[in-house]
């Protein structure tokens, strides 16, 4: 008995069953059952972690959302009240909106443009290529950590190298952290030097765009702007859509760039105020988790209705070759 | 065999499981007459050495007493007593804060003290009532001060000489301290202060100076805001003569040691009167620095009020809170306690342990000491503590919607006292229905 004798892998189970039914399957689906049940108790140790520490408290910030959980106090129930005031009276809130999206759609498209252009260069068999692929890797490795923020932090600040080059040149200095109107654009920048992912997506992409294309194209005399624009782009449209709905999502989720680089409470006036800061600064410099988590599910939500559009545009601009037009 | 090879493995994993799950029970059998009482604080590495060799010196004399104990950064120390008071795990003794005591005390998570004091269990016969009444919620005590605290102007007494200015009276008012900073500035070209001005403490103190109070009955507790828009215009022409930090600057200084005064950039420096030793630790010994009082309004009274700086709390949740009285007992009146304390928690409350001091603090130490005695003289007294929301109308109203847009020069001070009131009174108002 047992599976090793009967030699059938389980995806024949039914090509089986149609031969001989009854007993012989009865036996198998006794074997599979007691197979699931082993399975299971291996993946136990993750399923045990999923539910205690993802599916359960998920479930619970979602009822949370709906009260006015403070940690000392009472779970009360304040039915919309949470939703209400992020919408209607929380002016904080509509900054932190306006700072995450100016983030996101300045900072995304950047990204992906820079990392098109890495990727282009790194395209060739020049020597060593792989260094230098490996070189312009690191950043997006490092770029989350803290470490790289306290050196922003630096460059940027009132006697770092941005501003010790501005004054070599002659230029005015500027307080780039402590001015509104510049303070985001030092995360942005931040953002699209960490263009590593991203290109190296783009790198297999353009591997994959068949040689014999260019060679046709050159033999009928198009330049290589017009080979970028006709056979590059096209071809690569399905890397750039997949990149485009990574990095957006991702974009969202910004925080310890904000948290460290300008002190964590959206400094200045509320400029870098990234939404999963004001969530974490809802969430434990006040302690209204109930807030907070409203807030998570909003962000939920609109992350979800913006990969739904960028799907529902994709049909409008990515090429599948698949595709029939 | 395959039957029981399987039911092995099944078992065995299924045992590891267990075991990895539980963890290893730590096994807390100890001698049946040992008492253990847990003690929590906050603070920083020198406060954790001294605080635990303190407690290592009353296990000694209490052979029967354990005492465990563990500490955090002021910000961790607060989320984690946050989660520890929602699931019944508090330790006996806390180390408490004046913004939190109302609302720890007004949830019965701590236990008045009045009765320790009536007995003497806690010794309160040297100290002056001004200092026991920080700790009081209602009618009741709540917490013991650790050491007593006041703001303070700290000024560069190098720096006041080399600008030809004498220092200025303890009874300064804001218009004379507006002269002296324009002096100091036209003398000296670095800024006359940094900042602090637009600190929420100010705010409070500005309040107090004009005798009233800023929260009553959870909402904003004065009627008039032409003070504020007054104090406010202030600090924006000492910033339009660079006399004063423009906020986009402020953003620059984030610790001690690159704070402007110790790196001379500014002369007067709003500081608790207990961090004096840090900066001038940071600064070297050769500076020279005295701590002075706050300026006031003209006609106003003090803007000083004595505040004790932490507490030792007993919570609601600890078995033994005899013992846990007799434990603070010896932390604020035992001679040799507060030899190894040394005051690092503020001035001490007890008249006798004060004196017992004096002879062994350095410079900074004995300048806090000196100027708290200035404030015994002419202070006002301490407001009730914050009410429920303070931090939600620190963080999210006074100084995104309010103190910023207005240093920024988005608002004006006139529209910015307007915002204060309406969004203040209204996140108060929020958390007053809790």
């Amino acid at each position: 008995m047992g599976q090793a004798e009967a030699g059938i892998p389980i995806t024949d189970l039914s090509e089986t069953a149609d031969v001989r039914p009854g007993a012989r399957t009865r036996l198998k689906t006794k074997d599979f059952k007691r197979n699931d049940l082993a399975g299971y108790l291996f993946i136990s140790p993750w399923l045990i972690g999923f539910f205690l520490f993802s599916l359960i408290p998920i479930g619970i910030s979602l009822w949370l959302a709906f009260t006015d959980y403070d940690i000392l106090g009472d779970w009360r129930y304040v039915g919309l009240q949470n939703f209400q005031q992020m919408f209607f009276s929380d002016v904080r809130y509509g900054r932190s909106i306006k700072a995450t999206f100016e983030y996101v759609f300045v900072s995304v498209p950047l990204r992906l443009i820079f990392a098109l252009i890495v990727a282009m260069l790194l395209n060739t068999k020049r020597r060593g290529v792989y260094w230098y692929r490996a070189a312009y890797y690191i950043p997006s490795v490092i770029g989350g950590s803290v470490a790289v923020a306290v050196m922003w932090r630096q460059i940027f600040g009132r006697q770092g190298v941005v501003n010790a080059v501005m004054a070599m040149l002659g230029l005015d200095t500027v307080n780039w952290l402590g001015n509104p109107d510049t303070a985001i654009w030092t995360l942005i920048l931040l953002a699209v030097w960490q263009f590593g992912s991203p290109m190296l997506v783009f790198l297999a992409g353009l591997r994959q765009i068949p040689q014999e294309l260019y060679e046709a194209a050159s033999i009928d005399g198009g330049s290589s702007w017009q080979q970028f624009f006709r056979i590059t782009l096209p071809l690569l449209t399905p890397v750039i859509f997949f990149n485009l709905v990574m990095q957006t999502i991702g974009s969202f989720k910004a925080f310890t760039q904000a948290f460290i680089i300008t002190g964590g409470t959206g400094a200045p006036l509320d400029t870098t105020l990234f939404y999963s800061l004001y969530l974490y600064n809802r969430a434990f410099v006040t302690y209204q988790m109930g807030y907070a988590a409203a807030m998570a599910w909003v962000m939920l939500g609109i992350i979800a209705v913006l990969t739904a559009i960028n799907f529902k545009l994709s049909s409008l601009w990515v090429y599948y070759e698949t595709d029939v037009r | 065999m395959k039957q029981l090879r399987f039911r092995f493995v099944l078992f065995s994993l299924v045992a590891a499981l267990l075991l990895s799950l539980g963890g290893v029970p730590v096994s807390t059998a100890r001698a049946q007459d040992v008492t253990v009482l847990p003690v929590t604080w906050w603070g920083s590495q020198t406060r954790h050495d001294r605080t635990i060799q303190v407690i290592e010196m009353y296990e000694a004399e209490h052979p029967n007493v354990d005492i465990t104990y563990e500490f955090a950064s002021f910000n961790d120390y607060w989320t984690r007593l946050n989660t520890q008071a929602a699931g019944g795990q508090l330790a006996c003794v806390m180390q408490q804060d004046y913004a939190y005591l109302a609302e720890w005390a007004s949830r019965d998570l701590l236990l008045p003290l009045d009765e320790y004091y009536e007995s003497g269990a806690i010794d309160v016969s040297n100290v002056p009532e001004a200092l026991l009444a920080g700790g009081q919620v209602g009618d009741h005590y709540y917490g013991i001060s650790l050491g007593t605290n006041s703001q303070a102007f700290i000024l560069d007494v190098d720096a006041f000489e080399r600008a030809g200015l004498d220092l200025p009276s303890p009874d300064w008012t804001w218009t004379e301290f507006e002269e002296t900073a324009l002096a100091l500035h036209d003398a000296l070209g670095i800024w006359a202060m940094g900042y602090g001005l637009e600190d929420v403490q100010m705010w409070k103190s500005l309040l107090l100076g004009l005798g009233e109070l800023p929260f009553v009955d959870g909402q904003l507790g004065y009627e008039d805001d032409q003070p504020i828009i007054d104090y406010y215009n202030m600090i924006l022409r000492l910033q339009a003569a660079g006399a004063y930090a423009t906020r986009a600057e402020q953003l620059e200084f984030t610790s001690i040691e690159n704070s402007p005064i110790v790196t001379g950039l500014e002369v007067i420096r709003y500081q608790w009167s207990n961090q004096l030793s840090a900066v001038w630790n940071a600064a070297g010994p050769d500076r020279h620095f005295r701590l002075w009082h706050l300026p006031r309004p003209e006609g106003g009274q003090s803007q000083n009020y004595l505040k004790p700086s932490m507490f030792f709390s007993i919570t609601a949740q600890c078995p033994n809170p005899d013992l846990a009285a007799d434990f603070i007992n010896y932390f604020t009146n035992s001679l040799e306690a507060n030899d190894v304390l040394l005051a690092e928690r503020g001035v001490p409350i007890s008249t006798v342990v004060r004196e017992h001091l004096l002879p062994s603090l350095d410079a900074a130490q004995t300048e806090a000491f000196d100027f708290l005695a200035r404030v015994e003289q002419d202070f006002s007294p301490i407001f009730p503590p914050d009410p429920p929301g303070f931090s939600d109308f620190l963080n999210n109203v006074y100084t995104p919607l309010f103190m910023e847009p207005i240093l920024y020069g988005q608002i004006t001070p006139e529209e910015g006292v307007v915002i204060l009131r309406t969004e203040g009174n209204a996140v108060l108002q929020a958390a007053a229905g809790n």
